[in-house]
């Protein structure tokens, strides 16, 4: 598909936004310190992966972005906005501006494809269409030309339960994408998935990153994802920062450094089919 | 031949059978003692007079027989009557229907995150249920007077109960992985739970408000006693004549009824499955 079709489909392209954390600690009511004074720059536009075993508090990381998860002590901003602190109609309009996609793809199984993807609409909802339901024109035509961008245009009157697991995955994309957001952020979006869907996933993330300039931020526990389709990695060991650099010159030994024990066979997933 | 399959198992070490007899003997016999206790007026148990049956069986074989005889001739009057218990039974589970919607969202955990209301419907809901039929009926009619009005508002009143308490408790243990994206983009909870929550569990609704139909169509034949109007009150009336065929078409019409609704919804719900 080439940049005009997309123009003509009202896709604007949306202006990337930074993250910022500074001194970002989590701690859950039941004691457990998921996050340990962390503190890290994502520059607008970048696509970076955090790396790390299940437990390491990369979930955790990426929910204080869009304040899923209330951070303990720090502050974390996203663009112009502190969302730390924030809640209930200002939370909601700075996740508007933050699409995010899921291992589980969690999606509405028993409803269609059309009306999962207008989740997306729901943050510009102004309070009267929001209490009816009503979608404007607008909301459907960038609802549909965020299914179109995915490739799943025609299966937008299918239940979403009945679609494959990658399928569902790219409508959770387009979901996101029908924000028109400024950041993305993928916990461990491949992680269901088998080996060339997952890639065929990952190159998705790639080109919204590079094709609509967003910021993207990408957990993986997987090394050679993270090599090979981000630029910067982030490793997570136990709530804290053990690896920022460079991902492709990440060696085994930054690996074993985050996993905290020697490489295994699973740790890749494997090459490009 | 009886060798090679023999042999290996004596060599197996079975642990000794744990003794379990005294403990069941006890029970049953605890169990025993007190259902005798039961029935000793002279301690307080109820005083049931197994020789009545033996004194009166002239009387019960009488009117048994006459049971055994319907009049037939009877069974246009009992049309109107019966066509007013239906009626109560739909129209009642039909506002009951409408009015468990909202309520039940508000019932539930996952589309009520409000511990205040959601506890205080939760209260208001469970005292609809825990007050038997009959009870409301009763009071219903010493309210609003004698007619199908109390009936069908003892009914409505019924079956929220039983269908707010089945379903929120339905979608309590669920899983709803659709409400988290939502929330990620910015959805109210009054958008997830109007276009995702109520149209994913909507098959526990229609399980519920079916179930809901089917009590109804036998208890308004038996609310006309306390004076809640339809077949139950000509069922009293022809039993206070002692006219016992015309008691018996009734019986027998009620029963053909539970019987054809009960198979219908049955149906209906496996399609729905």
């Amino acid at each position: 598909m080439t940049l005009d079709t997309r123009a003509e489909a009202g896709a604007a392209p949306a202006s990337a936004w930074p993250i910022r954390l500074d001194g970002v600690s989590v701690t859950y009511p039941n004691g457990t310190a998921a996050l340990r004074d962390v503190s890290l720059t994502i520059d607008a536009g970048e696509m970076v992966s955090v790396v790390g075993l299940s437990g390491s508090g990369k979930s955790t990381l990426i929910r204080a972005v869009n304040g899923l998860v209330p951070v303990t002590s720090g502050t974390v901003t996203v663009g112009p906005y502190t969302v730390s602190g924030l809640s209930g109609r200002r939370l909601r309009q700075v996740r508007g501006h933050i699409g995010m996609i899921f291992q589980g793809f969690n999606l509405a199984t028993r409803i269609d494809v059309y009306r999962n993807t207008l989740v997306g609409r729901f943050a510009q909802a102004g309070a009267l269409r929001g209490l009816l339901g009503v979608p404007t024109a607008h909301d459907r035509e960038v609802a549909l030309s965020a299914l179109h961008t995915v490739g799943m245009l025609d299966k937008v009157w299918t239940r979403a339960g009945s679609l494959s697991g990658g399928q569902q995955q790219r409508v959770a994309i387009a979901r996101a994408l029908s924000q028109e957001p400024s950041i993305m952020l993928a916990d461990e979006p491949v992680a269901s998935l088998d080996p060339p869907t997952a890639h065929a996933v990952m190159s998705e993330l790639e080109r919204i990153n590079t094709e609509r300039y967003l910021t993207v931020l990408v957990n993986l526990h997987l090394m050679d994802l993270a090599r090979q389709y981000t630029r910067r990695m982030i490793g997570l060991r136990a709530g804290e920062v053990v690896y920022d650099g460079p991902a492709a010159e990440a060696t085994e030994a930054d690996f074993e450094q985050i996993y905290g024990r020697r490489i295994r066979p699973q740790d890749r997933l494997g090459d490009r089919t | 031949m009886s060798g090679t399959t023999a042999e290996p198992a004596a060599r197996f070490e079975v642990p000794p059978r744990p003794r379990t007899w005294p403990r069941r003997a006890l029970i049953v016999s605890a169990l025993a003692a007190f259902t005798v206790a039961t029935c000793l007026p002279a301690i307080g148990g109820v005083e049931i007079d197994l020789g009545a049956i033996a004194r009166n069986w002239r009387h019960g074989a009488a009117n048994l027989s006459a049971l055994l005889q319907p009049n037939w001739a009877f069974f246009p009057r009992t049309v109107q009557p019966m066509l007013e218990t239906l009626q109560m039974a739909f129209v009642g589970a039909a506002i009951a229907a409408a009015l468990s919607v909202p309520l039940t969202l508000w019932a539930a955990r996952p589309t009520n995150p409000n511990i205040l209301t959601r506890s205080a419907v939760r209260a208001v809901v469970n005292v609809f249920r825990a007050v038997p039929d009959l009870v409301w009926a009763t009071i219903l009619v010493a309210m609003v007077g004698v007619g199908a009005l109390p009936g069908l508002l003892a009914l409505v009143l019924f079956n929220v109960g039983i269908v707010v308490k089945l379903v929120s408790e339905a979608i309590d243990s669920a899983e709803h992985p659709y409400l988290e994206a939502a929330r990620a983009g910015g959805a109210t909870q009054h958008q997830i739970n109007r276009t995702l929550a109520l149209p994913q569990n909507l098959p526990l609704f229609l399980n519920q408000w079916l179930y809901a139909l089917e009590l109804n169509v036998r208890i308004s034949a038996i609310l006309g006693i306390v004076g809640a109007g339809g077949i139950g009150r000509l069922l009293d009336e022809r039993f206070g004549f002692f006219a016992y065929g015309d008691v018996s078409v009734i019986i027998l019409e009620i029963l053909v009824v539970v019987l054809v609704i009960e198979a219908a919804s049955n149906i209906l719900r496996r399609r729905l499955a």
